[in-house]
């Protein structure tokens, strides 16, 4: 009874939403030419956790979710953000797209448990090469200008 | 009849609504620990800080070169932990140089690498066990390295610059040797001779 009453209250916590609902000019694809497939697949499989939007999915209301996911999304958000990504210095930048890469590359990223939830976000390899290829292919070109 | 099934769903509802609250508090558990977690963290951060103001200004360029050797070491050796111990301490010492010693444009230069180098150094640090991902961040902070001796000399030791063109997915990488016999540390023991020396730096 009093478990219950817990869960009832704790309903009414509820952590902050991670929506700017804007685009600021730091954003990747503003400082990037991103090719619109690639884009397509960062919105769908990466921002969600590394971007200032999420999209939040309907249990996203219920906690504990509510508050597991605002961690995730801090977590993620320290590591890599996309709506900020040009405060980086380039050489940050460089690391940050082979990074990127690599981490699509090993299949830690998106996370299992997200792809759970989000089957958008479960990459086909065609998918997989096709990030990979683009993340090295730019740092490779500012790796030159530099 | 009605009010039989009534009953009936009125208990359903109990017990399913009981096993809910139990794995509820399984969750919130998870939660508190996590909390305590945060909090312990929060408390290591705070030493370390107080370490970092009494160590500024002791590092030097040439213990930051040391202890990078160190890492480069351990993967020679395949050894993944010694990796990550000294992945911590480079990254310590990234953090505890002091730039004030250098003039501005300097300090300038020394921040953007140390800035990078220095996740690098965190990501070896704490990824001991996943060599594979350790080797990944080792490539990038090896390049750091390389500009960081490029603008502030080899510390007075001479250093060789090695590359291997089969290392990094048959793509290359650099690192950056004491000695000029070669140590391959992104092949380690499985071709231990891979590579050859590009620069010696005096």
């Amino acid at each position: 009874m009093f478990i219950g009453i817990v869960f009832i209250a704790i309903q009414f916590i509820q952590p902050a939403h991670n929506k700017s609902g804007q685009v600021l000019p730091t954003d990747f694809a503003k400082v990037y030419t991103v090719a619109i497939n690639v884009q397509t697949i960062l919105q769908n499989a990466c921002y969600d956790c590394h971007s200032n939007n999420t999209n939040y999915p309907w249990y996203s209301n219920i906690q504990p979710m509510a508050w597991l996911m605002a961690r995730h999304i801090n977590n993620g958000k320290q590591k890599l953000n996309f709506s900020e990504f040009a405060n980086c210095s380039s050489r940050k930048q460089i690391s940050k797209l082979k990074e990127i890469a690599n981490q699509i590359k090993d299949n830690e990223m998106p996370l299992s448990s997200y792809k759970m939830m989000h089957t958008k976000a479960t990459l086909t390899k065609e998918e997989k090469v096709l990030i990979m290829d683009w993340m090295n292919k730019t740092a490779d070109s500012l790796s030159a200008n530099n | 009849m009605t009010n039989i099934i009534f009953g009936l769903a009125i208990a359903a509802f109990y017990l399913t609504s009981c096993n809910n609250s139990n794995s509820e508090v399984a969750e919130n558990k998870n939660a508190i620990n996590d909390t305590v977690q945060v909090k312990s963290q929060v408390d290591t951060s705070i030493t370390s800080a107080t370490i970092v103001a009494d160590a500024k200004s002791t590092v030097t360029i040439k213990e930051i070169i040391s202890t990078y050797l160190q890492i480069k070491n351990a993967f020679a050796k395949d050894n993944s932990n010694d990796a990550a111990t000294a992945g911590k301490s480079l990254q310590a010492a990234f953090r505890n140089f002091d730039t004030k010693t250098l003039p501005a444009q300097q300090a300038k230069t020394f921040t953007d690498i140390a800035d990078d180098a220095k996740e690098h150094a965190e990501h070896i640090g704490v990824n001991g066990g996943k060599m594979a991902h350790q080797r990944e961040h080792f490539i990038m902070l090896s390049k750091d390295m390389a500009d960081l001796i490029k603008n502030f000399g080899n510390g007075g030791q001479t250093l060789y610059k090695d590359f291997c063109p089969m290392a990094n997915d048959g793509k290359g990488a650099t690192w950056i040797s004491e000695t000029k016999d070669i140590k391959n540390p992104y092949l380690g023991k499985a071709m231990p001779t891979c590579g050859s020396v590009k620069e010696t730096i005096q």
